[in-house]
């Protein structure tokens, strides 16, 4: 520790940012150096006048007509759908374009294939038949833009890159529809599209391939809304399908997220006196590191009948 | 009952049966109880969504009306940052806490604020009230102990419109860092994210804006 590197952090070690080394040399060299030391007095002394002008709160008049008016506006409000974030909203384009280099090469080389397919495209022209899908491979999609539903038809909209941007409307019963929401949902980089696709397909848990796709993006999806989303198209199997309680029981004990492993616990409270359950139950009331976990597990363990 | 009756009420049974609970559970319930509040949102459902501007709103207000000196230019900013939530709220991905997401929002339209107005930086900072009558932020300096002298009071108003005068000086960039750790008392990391910037750059900020804050001071005190 010199000086130099006293005053640089001076305002750091005041503002509790230091870590405990840090924290331990600083002082240790203010207690060597009196310069240091005045310097630091100097800096405690600024945090302390600065504090003479309080927090100002607002007025609870201030707060009810706050709240008042924004309910007003609320009334007319719309909520933005993912795709028209991504056709409409070209200043928040730019802006990641800005902090993102790679993101701005991949738009550069798409536009430049889309250029070449254009040309293609002009000299070789092709029947386009509206309302219909050519059958999407998964080796010729290049990427999911966004799904939109339209709760009143039951409709699902898709926006997919093959060579070109396309759009495909139908139901969820659509064997296309739903190979490209199984594809949605463990391939795209997107995690708005993932969490989408898994809410949709959470409907049509019933079929054993979605089933396992669900399980699939519980215990591997790095999103947990998505995570949170497939719990919800499994809830109703865990008693039925012992795979889906496994993958429940995974999820309750080794999740990363707090709200996911909450509502696994809730999952699984009809079927807690399975004796798998019940075990991961005991094992976390026993050793579990978070605090709520433990005592929900407890809980649950205790509402239940002892074993004989 | 309603999911919004639903995630209050297990909130509600949560802290009556937990007195032992530290802040960390708390704050991890409330990360669940947001999560559930947020998808429903996102879902359409505006109950959940006033659920959460209930949680947050105070907070919000506080921090426009602390930036702007100016109750009628506060609401503006906390109208407009939860209609911009609300609106976009479908493109939230669970990455970081909407208490973050919101204060981003927040910062953000502080900033363009800041940067637009044309503040005349000698003057003090003044509230400006919703009956257009005018708060001066020495007002609000006062010695509240039993035992203040009127001395002591006239140099604690001094201080405080001379630390008004200082921060109005610093860019907008440097006053929202210093206000968000000074004011605030956020940790750097999480300042770096609401600004979307790094810790490093966020520490970098702070470090000009408290020099340049300290050697106003020392001016003034000559």
């Amino acid at each position: 520790m010199n000086c130099e590197l006293f005053k640089q952090n001076v305002i750091l070690l005041v503002y509790e940012e230091l870590a405990d080394d840090m924290l331990f040399e600083m002082r240790q060299h203010a207690g060597r150096c009196a310069a240091c030391h005045q310097e630091l007095e100097s800096a405690q002394q600024f945090r302390s006048d600065v504090s003479a002008i309080p927090m100002v709160e607002p007025a609870p008049n201030l707060l009810a007509a706050s709240r008042l008016r924004l309910q007003e506006a609320l009334e007319t409000a719309e909520q933005h759908h993912g795709w028209r974030a991504w056709v409409f909203d070209p200043v928040d384009w730019l802006r990641q374009l800005r902090f993102s280099p790679a993101l701005a090469a991949v738009i550069l080389i798409v536009g430049f294939a889309g250029g070449v397919l254009t040309a293609f495209r002009v000299s070789h022209p092709a029947t386009i038949d509206p309302g219909t899908i050519d059958s999407p491979a998964e080796a010729s999609i290049a990427g999911i833009r966004g799904i939109t539903q339209d709760p009143s038809t039951n409709t699902i909209q898709i926006s997919y890159d093959k060579l070109q941007q396309a759009s495909t409307r139908g139901s969820i019963d659509n064997p296309d529809i739903e190979k490209l929401l199984l594809y949605a949902a463990h391939a795209q980089q997107n995690p708005g599209v993932r969490v989408e696709s898994v809410s949709i397909l959470s409907r049509k848990c019933h079929d054993t391939q979605i089933r396992e796709t669900m399980m699939r993006a519980l215990l591997d999806d790095r999103n947990p809304g998505v995570r949170l989303q497939a719990l919800d198209g499994l809830e109703e199997y865990v008693k039925e399908d012992i795979q889906v309680r496994n993958a429940v029981i995974q999820a309750l004990l080794n999740d990363s997220n707090p709200g996911v492993r909450t509502e696994a616990i809730r999952l699984l409270q009809p079927v807690k006196a399975d004796s798998m359950v019940r075990s991961a139950f005991e094992r976390l009331a026993r050793q579990d590191n978070n605090e709520y976990i433990r005592s929900e597990s407890e809980r649950t363990l205790n509402s239940l009948p002892p074993i004989d | 009952m309603s999911v919004v009756q639903n995630v209050v009420g297990a909130t509600g049974s949560t802290a009556d049966t937990s007195p032992f609970r530290g802040n960390m559970v708390s704050q991890a319930l409330r990360r669940v109880d947001d999560n559930v509040l947020i998808r429903e949102a996102q879902r359409g459902n505006r109950a959940a969504f006033e659920e959460l501007v209930r949680q947050y709103d105070h907070a919000v207000l506080r921090l426009a009306l602390r930036l702007t000196a100016s109750e009628q230019d506060a609401q503006d900013i906390y109208q407009e940052a939860f209609l911009k939530a609300y609106r976009n709220l479908v493109s939230f991905r669970f990455e970081c806490s909407f208490y973050t997401w919101i204060y981003r929002i927040v910062t953000n339209l502080c900033l363009d604020h800041l940067r637009k107005k044309n503040v005349r930086k000698e003057d003090a900072p003044v509230t400006t009230m919703q009956d257009g009558t005018e708060l001066s932020l020495l007002d609000q300096v006062a010695d509240d102990r039993a035992h203040s002298n009127p001395e002591r009071d006239l140099m604690r108003r001094e201080l405080g419109h001379k630390i008004g005068i200082a921060l109005n000086r610093l860019t907008a960039r440097e006053r929202m860092v210093f206000e968000l750790k000074h004011y605030q008392g956020l940790k750097l990391r999480t300042i770096g994210e609401m600004l979307n910037t790094t810790e490093e750059t966020a520490k970098n900020t702070l470090f000009r804006a408290t020099q340049k804050l300290r050697g106003a001071l020392a001016e003034m005190r000559e």
